[in-house]
């Protein structure tokens, strides 16, 4: 059942496979989803692996199961206000009762999403309900609250009838009539929409579910949809203030820490021998804490200027949270025989001392690498040839979109000898994937 | 059979709704449930809350850089293997010299290696059917340890080392196992894949009075709303590090000590910040917004 959610939920940059219909079948075995609610409260648990999954997610949701479209920028009461379910579900509920006219828009909506996320009635009821439903068509004149009970009562009763139908049973009907919407979109077979959240509202014959309670169902998903903290960054914008953070998130793969215990010969032998021969083995921890960067910014030329300063922020956001070696350098345009250690390359920092340092630093470049061809000489290239032969992991980072890249021949010369990545945050990860792949 | 009701808080613990019922989910599937959130949202205390409330035993390992699988599960304490093994030698070279004393291997055997493994707080939970297993902070270790320990959640099964013994725990009396995580690192797609996921929500006013409500049943109403009010209005100020429930609750520790009136002054003219301000610059960015302290009085007593 559901065969068609991970495909779907995919499209929304979802991870949904196999296993998460498994485990949601499994869930359902369990008895853990007796509404449409739970539903959602399961496939959250496994599908939502991180805050930004939640409104992509909740999104997913209301596509698959109700047939409402959330777009980019929608608030959730609009796009329910939008929407077919939407409209159909209020005609039945007008149709039983003529009070919920007068309710305005914003508590209309509030009853719905009470209903589809809070509703206690089983998804038994949904289906068997729209059988009953279809067989008293002349309930809907009274609109006396207690005698809809008493309605509502009888129409429970009735229910038994259904209950020797399996749960998966059910819901495999369930699963074709949202097939049927999504391909059909008119047409009197709206259950879930209309039949399945409205007839009997909370009468609900399930008694074990899962229920959020108290107030409000929608409550989450409302503040899901308009909160921007809950849908992904851009990865693929240039860095700014708002992505620096997932930029930060990738750069943070550059630690490569180990907890391993190992013998520790020399001090097993010395105490050994101490001890007229007894050797006990000695432990050591060994540990590699390799987050040693070197940093090359760019910041001559205007090409740059927009860049220096975040740039500078991600990296002193990076090294207050590690107190490891982090050195920066400044170029001008592309790199000679110096590089410069402030901003205003006053003091400048020979080549030869730079790669006298430790080979495992790992070194990322930050420029446009657009530059006069004159100006990419045999000693700056030179540099560049040292700098990549010196060092195992060295990266490009190029503000510049990728797009244009190919119009600028000294950009593809430098290419050619170091990895460039474009400098966003999904540039930065793949840069510093491609540094912890362990060296030949 | 392990305990598969809804829980949903005690009288010392007043639990979201969204994370019981992800609690819930987690314990039903038999899976972990992974909890993320700021510092301060109570993370930890879920599982300790749980067991108290309860009875359960709760087993915990705290993670740091150094974690390792082993420590996790079980590891062979090769050192006292070896000590052991040689103790006959040295008591046979003592006799020798005419020396009474021996020396001891406390009860343990050499040939019976199990005597040598030492469990971790992982095989301890599995032993103990309806146990709380807490794994505190699992974003501080090192990369490899999440997906070492994936095998070993997943198939519900132990091997120590050496000996070779099986721990094995059926479904039913699979461990509550929370994992926490305040996200310093990205844990594996793989590793996230086995859990239930719970992202905590900095609670809303309502739910933070309910909080305090439980940690201190005696605070006076009007402290604890004007105390709140102080305290979201400083989160709202786009601190470097926005003070946290824990924190709220250490300020309130410190101002019931007195009167109401007294409590509520101390309050407006923000003593003892300390407890929620923990950086400098922080600090003179509320003294920057704040000029009138009076600013609160005013807005909590509008008449």
């Amino acid at each position: 059942m559901f065969e068609t959610l991970p495909e779907r939920f995919r499209t929304y940059d979802l991870k949904a496979d196999v296993r998460t219909l498994m485990i949601l079948r499994q869930a359902i075995d369990k008895g853990l989803v007796k509404t449409l609610g739970d539903v959602y409260n399961v496939l959250k648990g496994i599908v939502v692996k991180d805050p930004e999954d939640m409104g992509p997610f909740t999104r997913a949701y209301y596509d698959y199961f109700l047939n409402i479209d959330i777009e980019n920028g929608d608030t959730l009461s609009d796009a329910i206000a939008r929407s077919e379910t939407f409209r159909k579900w209020r005609d039945h509920k007008i149709e039983k009762n003529e009070i919920f006219k007068t309710l305005s828009d914003e508590e209309q909506i509030n009853h719905f999403l009470d209903d589809v996320h809070l509703s206690q009635y089983d998804i038994k009821e949904i289906i068997a309900g729209r059988d009953i439903f279809d067989k008293n068509p002349g309930d809907k004149t009274d609109g006396d609250e207690e005698s809809m009970d008493d309605i509502r009562e009888r129409l429970l009763n009735k229910m038994a009838d259904y209950s020797d139908m399996s749960l998966e049973e059910l819901l495999d009907r369930l699963d074709e009539i949202a097939e049927q919407q999504k391909t059909k979109h008119s047409g009197g077979d709206h259950w879930i929409g209309t039949g399945g959240i409205s007839p009997y509202g909370h009468g609900g014959a399930a008694k074990d579910g899962i229920r959020i309670g108290g107030t409000g169902g929608g409550k989450m998903a409302r503040m899901v949809m308009n909160d921007r903290k809950f849908f992904p960054v851009d990865m693929d914008s240039i860095i700014n203030d708002d992505n620096v953070d997932a930029a930060l998130a990738s750069l943070k793969g550059v630690i490569e820490d180990s907890a391993q215990e190992v013998l520790d010969v020399n001090n097993t032998i010395k105490n050994g021998l101490k001890r007229g021969g007894l050797f006990l083995p000695e432990i050591k921890n060994l540990s590699e804490q390799k987050l040693q960067v070197i940093l090359l910014i760019d910041n001559g030329g205007y090409s740059m200027d927009p860049y220096v300063y975040v740039i500078r922020e991600l990296f002193k956001k990076m090294k207050t949270r590690f107190a490891h070696d982090l050195e920066t350098y400044y170029f001008h345009n592309t790199i000679y025989d110096r590089v410069y250690t402030d901003v205003r390359r006053r003091q400048p920092f020979m080549m030869d001392r730079l790669l006298s340092k430790d080979p495992n630093y790992k070194v990322f470049v930050i420029g446009d690498a657009s530059m006069a061809p004159y100006e990419l000489n045999r000693m700056s290239l030179r540099s560049y040839f040292r700098l990549k032969k010196k060092f195992k992991k060295v990266a490009w980072l190029n503000p510049e979109p990728e797009k244009y890249w190919h119009h600028t021949y000294t950009l593809n010369v430098i290419k050619q000898m170091i990895d460039m990545y474009p400098l966003t945050p999904r540039g930065i990860e793949k840069a510093v994937l491609e540094m912890n792949k362990k060296s030949k | 059979m392990a305990d598969k009701t809804f829980w949903l808080g005690s009288d010392k613990y007043l639990c979201d709704r969204q994370l019981a019922q992800a609690f819930h989910i987690s314990r039903t599937l038999g899976m972990p449930l992974l909890i993320e959130g700021e510092p301060g949202t109570g993370k930890t205390e879920l599982p300790i809350q749980y067991a108290r409330d309860l009875n359960l035993d709760l087993f915990v390992y705290p993670v740091g850089s150094k974690s390792n699988v082993e420590q996790f599960v079980a590891r062979f304490d090769h050192v006292k293997y070896l000590r052991d093994s040689q103790i006959e030698i040295l008591n046979a070279q003592r006799e020798e010299k005419g020396l009474a004393s021996k020396l001891t291997t406390g009860g343990r055997d050499p040939e019976n290696l199990s005597d040598y493994v030492v469990n971790g707080p992982a095989v301890n939970a599995f032993k103990s059917p309806n146990s709380v297993l807490l794994i505190d902070e699992i974003d501080k270790a090192p990369r490899e340890f999440p997906n070492d320990l994936l095998y070993a959640l997943s198939h519900r099964k132990f091997i120590l080392p050496e000996s070779g013994e099986e721990i094995e725990v059926s479904e039913e009396n699979m461990p509550a196992i929370i994992i926490t995580s305040n996200r310093e690192q990205e844990l594996p797609t793989a590793f996230k894949g086995r859990c239930i996921y719970h992202y905590i929500h900095f609670p809303d006013a309502d739910t933070m009075k309910g909080i305090v409500a439980k940690h201190f049943p005696k605070a006076e109403t009007k402290v604890v709303d004007v105390a709140l009010d102080v305290f979201y209005h400083l989160r709202n100020l786009g601190l470097e590090r926005a003070p946290t429930t824990r924190e709220l609750l250490n300020w309130l520790k410190y101002v019931k000590n007195f009167t109401t009136a007294e409590a509520i002054e101390k309050i407006e003219k923000l003593e003892g910040i300390g407890t929620l301000i923990k950086t400098q610059s922080d600090l003179e960015k509320i003294q920057k917004n704040i000029l009138d302290p009076r600013d609160f009085q005013k807005r909590s007593t509008p008449n």
